[in-house]
């Protein structure tokens, strides 16, 4: 009788494990993901310094920048989430919301200093 | 333009023996190819088991991407090596490695089993909702089945799983695969165990972030976030309904199978311990009580911002502010003048000078000056000095006051107001809040 011989496998690879290529290959809707968490983290530091510190114009920059950019990668999910725009317009929504983005920066910042 | 010259590339193969266990490692080669514009990794990989190493094991069918076995990862993303071109892999360097996610049964080769369990539980067969004797008609223009898109074109090749960040750290999650394969069941019209699918996609199709790996990485162009959006839509509509029977936690409420052996052999319930076992819902629970937990910290932390904000200028004790309103010699004993006090302000963000006129008055008392606020106390019209009537006349509603502020005539409910004042280095100061 043939004994059943247990297979011993490797445990599951992880996404970046052993792998030198894999940040360089990461596309633009991952970064996107990522760096909308970074500045979500980046959100709360600064607003707990312009809580402490208002008045200061360079962290108000900072700020405004940072949940600009927050919004402008929440909006592209929130489009896509209801289906307004089509996921094969993903890449150019990062683009198109960004320079939108930057466009009201420009007016909101120079608006009111 | 493709360069169809002879190349040699060195090659790098993740290697795991399961004889010998660890956790494998990559083995270099060197290859020379004729014309890397007609050499796919597959025939990479096949060339160097014939060549260079007889024990590589990797796996493939089809080799005209069909069949879905050869999915790896190639410098760091995830295809198929029947499908990818030697020529378009940049650098000198070309790294293979298996699948992520999967356990590794030889070098290349993964267990897929994780993948089409998964594939069970997202109930991915097809089931009609009531029997036809003629086969259903779904025109290739009909919105269905323009929906339903290329997404039925999955050849379940677990590229897309492997590229999700997801499936790693959700075990629950069904992940891209099974949930397109969900997807096109759920959006057809035949389809008969449409709630039931739902349920089962209810608990994990939130998972999705819209990284969109695997959208990217897809050999047939299938987008399973379009399918998971799809079906993110269609449970949030069916939790909306009212009366909806559709919940994540069907399968809890279906009597689970262990009742059966438990009736057989009926145990004393008060000799059970009374430990509730671990659910989903004990899971759930936590979740809830968490986000509650940060929403009060939330209100709290922003609502004592606010309410300090708000409290904190009343509360300081404000500095005494005196402004200087002239010379003193310029208001002569015996007379009424006008004089306009001027003075900055600052509020957040504004500065701005405040310029108001006052009355002095140096006619009580030669030695005192008396200065009036130059508001009406009726309604706070602007009054003005009257030297022929000698009388503060106030033109809204012909209130007057008598040189020392007591009212003569008119609406106004009480005397003019007074300022503090000062007198010092020659300079006539009034004390403004």
């Amino acid at each position: 009788m043939e004994e059943e011989k247990k297979v011993e496998f490797r445990y599951p690879l992880r996404r970046d494990e052993l792998d030198p290529n894999r940040w360089r290959s990461t596309q633009a809707g991952m970064w996107a993901w990522l760096w909308q968490r970074i500045s979500a983290l980046a959100i709360i530091v600064l607003l707990a310094i312009h809580v402490t510190l208002p008045h200061r114009p360079l962290i108000q920059f900072l700020l405004l920048l940072t949940v600009v950019f927050h919004v402008t990668l929440g909006l592209r999910v929130i489009l896509l989430d209801f289906g307004l725009v089509n996921v094969k317009y993903q890449k150019a929504l990062i683009g198109g919301l960004a320079a939108l983005g930057a466009v009201i920066f420009v007016l909101v910042w120079t608006g009111v200093y | 333009m493709a360069n169809h010259a002879p190349k040699t590339r060195i090659i790098k193969v993740f290697r795991y023996d399961p004889a010998v266990g660890g956790p494998g490692h990559f083995d270099r080669f060197e290859l020379k190819t004729d014309d890397e514009s007609l050499t796919t990794i597959l025939d990479v990989l096949i060339r160097l088991q014939k060549t260079q190493d007889l024990s590589l094991a990797f796996r493939y069918a089809c080799r005209v991407s069909m069949c879905g076995s050869c999915g790896m990862v190639i410098n760091g993303r995830e295809a198929l090596a029947c499908k990818t071109i030697l020529a378009d892999l940049k650098g000198e360097e070309v790294t293979i490695r298996p699948l992520n996610h999967f356990p590794v049964v030889k070098d290349l080769v993964v267990d897929m089993e994780p993948f089409f369990r998964k594939y069970e539980e997202g109930l991915t067969y097809f089931h009609a909702a009531r029997e036809r004797s003629e086969p259903a008609i779904i025109r290739p223009d009909s919105r269905e089945r323009r929906v339903i898109e290329s997404s039925t074109e999955c050849i379940a090749c677990g590229c897309c799983v492997s590229s999700c960040t997801m499936a790693n750290w959700h075990k629950d999650y069904l992940g891209p695969a099974a949930l397109n394969r969900v997807f096109t069941l759920l959006a057809d019209s035949r389809d008969g165990l449409h709630e039931e699918r739902l349920a089962r996609s209810l608990g994990s199709c939130y998972h999705c972030r819209t990284e969109l790996n695997c959208t990217e990485v897809c050999p047939k162009e299938i987008s399973a976030t379009r399918a998971i959006k799809y079906i993110q839509r269609l449970a949030a509509k069916e939790v909306l309904k009212p009366g909806s029977t559709v919940r994540s936690d069907l399968r809890e409420l279906m009597p689970p199978q262990s009742t059966a052996p438990a009736a057989l052999t009926p145990e004393p319930e008060d000799l059970l311990p009374a430990v509730p076992p671990p659910t989903l819902a004990s899971r759930r629970e936590f979740l809830s009580r968490t986000t509650l937990g940060i929403a009060a910290l939330t209100i709290v932390f922003l609502g004592g911002v606010l309410a300090a904000t708000a409290l904190a200028p009343t509360l300081r004790k404000r500095p005494e502010k005196w402004v200087d309103v002239g010379q003193a010699e310029d208001f002569p004993a015996g007379s009424v003048k006008t004089a306009q006090i001027r003075y900055p302000v600052k509020d957040g963000f504004y500065e701005s000078t405040v310029s108001k006129p006052v009355f002095v008055s140096h006619q009580e008392n030669p030695d005192q000056f008396t200065v009036f606020n130059s508001r009406c106390t009726h309604l706070g019209c602007m009054l003005h000095w009257d030297d022929g009537k000698n009388l503060f006349i106030c033109d809204c509603h012909g209130g007057q006051f008598k040189p020392d502020g007591v009212v003569k005539a008119g609406p106004p409910p009480r005397s003019m107001d007074r300022y503090l004042t000062m007198v010092q280095d020659g300079h006539l100061f009034v004390q403004e809040a």
